[in-house]
């Protein structure tokens, strides 16, 4: 999983070849640190078809602004340059997993 | 993967380092590791890293991410403590544990109460013995592939979704829909218990008539409480639990049945963890 900052945000999130996972995340949200583990492993299982990128919103609050997230663990898709479905909050691995095929697999 | 790495030496590091902390009050249910004080993970591999410690003792991620939850259940704190040491006493020296994962979710998704609501569901019902079936196929060493566990995994998630019954039977739905991974990964095992505990919380609450209402009702009394001072002189929940007698002597008896079924869901963290424990003491180890 990388790392994007609001200098490579465009160049490694919007101009992507394969869709991404967005995670907003932030140092002292105890809900993003417990699906952080979820997150790594979803990035093995969908490696062939997307990317994770993490982005902590408190290094890059203009990211946060930029994409109006008003609460963590915020998780926003992007295929082609836009963005596509978000979600918010806590979910389960399989309805992340559910979240997930659907907007990433779909073309 | 082996326990110790079939070394006695590390357990006995990892023991002595664990009994330190005990010994000395330093062992705590959270932070992982902070300030000296360390929980069940952090006592052994002195910094906050669950994969380390799977790594380091040789135990399948799956289990060791469910340690601190199992000891989380346990008050007071020595008798967490007591569970904890038990953990790594009883982890035979040279043993393959990865089986267990898998076998602990065959188990929980065959929990009577769960199964007593599937029942009425066929097409979670059959669900569920698919997920039990690729799980038993993955004991036998015949792992199933990717493209049957996330089959069987969105058919749970659709089947849950149509669910027509109460919130209790979605519940249900979600513990088989968490069981739908193979026990590799590591929050499997953790999210199928989540759910199931949740599940018979749930079930419970419903059984003594505890509703969103009364949830709704506690909640605004606490908070004219706070607005009104009502029994400041008390704090936490033994006031709230004056006030309830005080004035709402219904809702009071009512309050303590749901605290006790609250407590309740607690069991099957603990249970769970010495079945674990188990487990554990029957595996065969490395000659």
């Amino acid at each position: 999983m990388r790392d994007a900052t609001e200098l490579n945000f465009d160049e490694i999130v919007l101009r992507n070849e394969k869709p991404v996972l967005v995670d907003f995340w932030a140092p002292w949200c105890a809900p993003c640190k417990a699906l952080a583990p979820t997150l790594d492993e979803l990035a093995q299982e969908y490696a062939a078809e997307m990317e994770i990128v993490k982005v902590d919103i408190e290094a890059n609050p203009a990211l946060a602004e930029r994409f109006e997230v008003r609460g963590i663990p915020l998780l926003m898709v992007v295929r082609h340059g836009k963005e596509v479905a978000r979600t918010f909050g806590t979910l389960s691995r399989t309805r992340l997993d559910a979240f997930v095929d659907e907007h990433v697999s779909a073309d | 993967m082996r326990t110790f790495h079939a070394d006695p030496a590390i357990k006995a590091q990892a023991l002595d380092r664990l009994r330190r902390h005990i010994a000395a009050g330093s062992f705590v249910y959270f932070p992982a590791w902070q300030d000296g004080n360390a929980n069940a993970i952090g006592a052994v591999v002195e910094a906050d890293d669950t994969p380390l410690y799977a790594e380091t003792l040789g135990y399948p991620l799956a289990l060791a991410e469910m340690l601190p939850m199992f000891v989380n259940g346990f008050l007071p704190l020595a008798e967490a403590a007591r569970f904890a040491e038990a953990w790594l006493d009883r982890t035979p020296i040279g043993a393959d544990l990865t089986g267990i994962v898998p076998q602990l979710i065959i188990e929980l998704l065959g929990a009577p109460a769960l199964t007593s609501v599937t029942a009425r569901y066929p097409e979670l019902e059959r669900l569920r013995t698919d997920i039990i079936a690729l799980h038993r196929q993955s004991l036998r060493a015949e792992a199933p592939d990717r493209k049957a566990w996330k089959a069987v995994r969105l058919s749970a998630v659709a089947a849950t979704d149509r669910l027509e019954g109460s919130k209790v039977d979605r519940h249900a739905g979600q513990v088989v829909e968490s069981a739908a991974w193979p026990g590799t990964m590591r929050t499997v095992l953790r999210d199928t218990l989540a759910g199931l505990s949740t599940f018979e919380m749930h079930l419970a609450l419903a059984a003594i008539g505890w509703t969103e209402d009364d949830e709704s009702r506690v909640f605004h009394i606490r908070q004219q409480a706070e607005i009104d001072g009502h029994l400041a002189e008390l704090h936490g929940i033994e006031r709230l639990l004056a006030i309830l007698d005080a004035d709402h002597s219904a809702l009071a008896v009512q309050f303590r049945r749901r605290m006790n079924a609250m407590e309740e869901s607690r069991q099957r963290y603990r249970s769970t963890g010495w079945r674990v424990i188990e487990l554990m003491e029957g595996t065969p180890t490395a000659v």
